[in-house]
């Protein structure tokens, strides 16, 4: 399969996690959709590395990486969630907005 | 510039310039240290005017002894000293001494003298003692200045400083809603003359290139300014000489200023300030007599004002105004002679008048202050049996006005009537009729305040103090002998030898117009003893048939409303206009606009903070992709 | 050979995708998550990176969705909300479109060239991570130590926070 075929395919992956980011209410949905969009880009970037760097492979360690943030940036994420729902009850998005003006 | 050999008499004429500067020394003492000073702050102020006085018999002596060049036939020393340059134009501190300026000099230390005196025992228990003298110096210091200045910057400098300290003067009870509106009059008109005197002077310095006089004088004597330019500057010159000097219609400050103390009356509104006017056609007369337009133009109002002040005169009753129309007479009169080319006339009567109604004004003060500030002279009569030096020293005073024979009034009328009559005989019946009538109020002055019934009501006045006195009795004393002296100043006669234009001429004495002018005054006094002593003739019908002339006359020819009216309706409107437009349009839309639009745009741009993430996000996108078109477009179109 | 699968995981995986965004129903989307994950372990697998594919596997579908799963109980209101999406869903439609067109445009205009892809197998991988990427190794470690300790205070009960 031709590099850009991965690519297109990361690319449609990415910006139907970004839809989900935009258009969806609850919290836990925007951090999935978040993660589809971790996942796209790991795609890219090991597909790449895959096919063009041959000798060193970056783009698949770094992968690695992504993963292991993308883990670590969930578990935070959701005890954040945890948190307001204990004070508000309720993970919707549309009702945290003290900072509004 | 001063270029001679003796070299001490120039030194000491040089010194006149310490005159001026004693007192405005004076001023700031008295206005930083009064409270610690002795009378607070008085004598420092007399002290400083009498070393001035003191400093013009020198300064007369250096200069008899100078060797200076001609100026129009007259000794002229100049002094001064560069003070900036801007560009090509070169702005210089300078005195100009000649014949004019010593006179002047001499007239108004003498006066200034003799009211400061005065004013210690007038103003005697004033709560602001210390002020009134320290404007006083002020003033003294502005008006030697105003005579000693050489360039027209100068001059113009110091006349809004004779200005201002007359408007400190006149409204120094300025409790007085009278009084204050009166300062703030006079101050006003002058203002409006003074608009003219800087054109003028703006205007002569385009031509000339230079403010100095002495230059513009050469200038002119050849020729190298166009006589319409010099008509026109000569007469926007006058313009601020009719403000200060109370020419019609300029004269409507002078009888409202008598508001302020009568000291302050006789030194500003008879000697000095209101002279300045004079003064200044006088000096520049190098340039009116190039422009003999406008000197039938000074001619023509000095007359109109003449008659104008001496009709006033006859019909009011408080005593002061009856003393300050006559001032605007005779300054009318000045103006009429300089206009008839009587240059000497001028000058001579400039200085009769000034020691006569200084006289008169300390008297009128006089009485004043014994009879509780009464001036009705209808209140008043008889008063020489309680206040015998006051009405000797009035009398004198009023006699020397009037023209009677052997006061110094009387010569110095003369010679403005022989100068009408050589250079401007159409106006010669005008001004007769002006001098009878000035014979005619002073004497209705004179008799109705002083001779007849005492009241029973006035039995208590009692003579003013010795302070009060003393000036009056030297101011008398001046006005019996200076015309002697006058006409006889050097060894070959006349004052007409020391202070000319052109040419001297000695002392000319034309018979018949002379006993004319006795016949006129005499019979005026005649006439006015039969109306108020004698009672013989009485008025009555006389104001039943010209009610209509009296009350025009008594409305001060309407000419105040007149100008209330003009006031009202136009400066006012026009100054609401202005404040409207500065409120709305520049306060409110300039100012306050852009602060506003800011204000408005920030509420409305707010609610794009919308506090919830997916906004933010979503713009993060929409950026995304925008910069994204915006690099592709600029990379694939270069 | 290879084309046919990869359409087949490529199907699975954006239909997972869809799957998440679009149901109203968390779990369901949590369920969709996992399959489009697993999927994508399998496109891992198309290009021979065998230990990306276990990792991702391990990683993502063992904890990931677990944690998620674990969060989406704990925070369940009484009501269910009626609508799930947002009131910007159509602009937000929009602008994954133009996202979607940007980086497609960007991947297709400059096509790199032809060539066949390589697994670099565990060796190649172990040497990489623990010779030239040490130091980001050991980073990646205090990151997740950090997160460890800053999620446990964070959602910690009001008492536990000494």
């Amino acid at each position: 399969m031709p590099l850009e075929a991965f690519q297109v395919l990361s690319a449609a992956l990415f910006c139907i996690g970004l839809y989900g980011v935009l258009a969806r209410r609850s919290a836990v949905l925007i951090l999935m959709s978040i993660e589809l969009m971790l996942n796209a880009v790991n795609i890219n970037l090991i597909a790449a590395a895959a096919h063009m760097d041959q000798t060193a492979f970056t783009g698949q360690i770094i992968a690695i990486f992504v993963i292991t943030v993308a883990a670590a940036e969930v578990g935070l994420a959701l005890a954040i969630i945890l948190r307001i729902f204990r004070n508000r009850s309720t993970v919707n998005v549309d009702e945290v907005d003290l900072m509004k003006w | 510039m001063g270029g001679g050999l003796d070299r001490p008499s120039m030194d000491l004429a040089e010194l006149a310039w310490l005159i001026p500067s004693l007192s405005f020394v004076a001023f700031f003492l008295i206005v930083l240290f009064g409270r610690f000073l002795p009378g607070q702050g008085a004598f420092v102020a007399i002290l400083a005017i009498a070393a001035g006085f003191a400093m013009f018999w020198v300064v007369l002596g250096g200069f008899l002894g100078a060797e200076c060049p001609d100026s129009f036939g007259q000794k002229t020393c100049t002094f001064n000293r560069e003070w900036f340059t801007a560009g090509s134009v070169v702005l210089s501190w300078g005195i100009i001494i000649d014949p004019l300026t010593v006179v002047m000099l001499g007239l108004v230390t003498l006066v200034a003298l003799m009211v400061q005196v005065y004013s210690l025992g007038y103003m005697h228990g004033e709560s602001r003692f210390g002020w009134y003298f320290a404007v006083h110096a002020l003033f003294v210091a502005s008006m030697l200045a105003l005579v000693l200045a050489d360039n027209f910057l100068l001059l113009y400098v110091v006349w809004e400083l004779v200005g201002v300290c007359s408007y400190l003067l006149i409204g120094f009870w300025y409790e007085r809603r009278s009084a204050a509106e009166a300062a703030k009059k006079a101050f006003i008109t002058t203002r409006i003359g003074d608009v003219g005197l800087l054109l003028g002077i703006l205007l002569l310095f385009k031509e000339v290139g230079t403010f100095d006089m002495s230059t513009t004088f050469a200038a002119v004597s050849a020729g190298e300014i166009g006589e319409g330019t010099l008509t026109a500057a000569a007469l926007l010159l006058f313009l601020g000489a009719m403000g200060k000097s109370a020419q019609f219609p300029f004269h409507v400050w002078l009888p409202d200023a008598m508001e302020g103390p009568t000291p302050v009356s006789a030194l500003i509104h008879a000697a000095t300030m209101v002279v300045a006017g004079v003064y200044l056609v006088a000096r520049a007369f190098p340039i009116f007599e190039a422009a003999p337009d406008a000197l039938i133009v000074v001619a023509a109002i000095g007359l109109i004002t003449a008659l104008m002040g001496a009709t006033m005169a006859l019909v009011v009753t408080d005593l002061k105004r009856i003393l300050a129309y006559s001032t605007i007479s005779h300054l009318g009169l000045m103006m009429l002679s300089l206009g008839a080319f009587g240059y000497t006339a001028a000058i001579f009567h400039h200085l009769a008048h000034g020691f006569s109604k200084a006289l008169l004004f300390l008297g009128a003060g006089s009485v004043m202050h014994s009879m509780n500030n009464e001036t009705d002279i209808n209140k008043m009569g008889g008063l020489r049996r309680v206040m015998p030096i006051t009405t000797l020293t009035f009398t004198v005073g009023a006699l020397s006005l009037a023209g009677i024979p052997i006061f110094a009034g009387f010569w110095s009328k003369d010679e403005v009537l022989l100068a009408v009559l050589d250079h401007k005989n159409y106006l010669l019946a005008f001004a007769l009729i002006a001098a009878f009538l000035s014979a005619m109020y002073m004497a209705r002055a004179l008799y109705v305040v002083f001779y007849g019934e005492l009241k029973a009501e006035n039995n208590h006045v009692h003579e003013s103090p010795w302070v009060m006195l003393a000036p009056m009795a030297v101011l008398a004393v001046l006005a019996v002998i200076f015309g002697f002296v006058a006409i006889r100043i050097t060894e070959a006669g006349g004052i007409g030898t020391f202070l000319f234009f052109n040419y001297p001429h000695g002392f000319e004495f034309n018979t018949g117009l002379g006993v004319g002018s006795i016949i006129l005054a005499v019979g005026a006094f005649v006439l006015g003893w039969y109306i108020y002593m004698a009672r013989r003739i009485s008025l009555g019908p006389w104001k039943v048939r010209f009610a209509a002339a009296i009350r025009v006359v008594g409305n001060k020819y309407y000419l105040d409303d007149l100008y209330q009216w003009g006031v009202d309706r136009v400066v006012m409107a026009f100054s609401r206009f202005v404040a409207l437009f500065d409120r709305v349009v520049i306060n409110d839309k300039a100012v306050n606009g852009p602060g506003e639009s800011v204000r408005r745009s920030g509420l409305n741009l707010r609610y794009h903070v919308t506090g919830r993430m997916y906004n933010y996000a979503m713009g993060m996108a929409v950026g995304a992709v925008a910069i994204a078109i915006l690099w592709w477009v600029l990379t694939t179109s270069t | 050979m290879s084309e046919p699968l990869f359409v087949i995981v490529a199907i699975l995986t954006l239909g997972g995708g869809l799957g998440v965004v679009a149901t109203r129903n968390v779990v369901h989307a949590a369920l969709f998550l996992l399959l489009s994950l697993v999927s994508v372990a399998g496109i891992y697998l198309l290009v021979f990176a065998e230990f990306l594919a276990l990792v991702q596997v391990l990683i993502y579908g063992g904890a990931i969705i677990i944690v998620l799963i674990f969060a989406i109980m704990l925070t369940r209101s009484q009501e269910y909300p009626r609508i799930s999406d947002n009131p910007q869903w159509p602009l937000a439609i929009v602008a994954g479109l133009a996202v979607f067109g940007v980086l497609a445009a960007s991947f297709l205009w400059n096509l790199p060239p032809a060539s066949e892809p390589e697994g670099p197998g565990l060796a190649k991988i172990g040497e990489s991570l623990f010779t030239k990427w040490a130091v980001p190794f050991e980073v990646v470690s205090l990151v997740l130590l950090v997160a460890l300790v800053g999620a446990i205070i964070i959602a910690g009960r009001a008492g536990d926070r000494e």
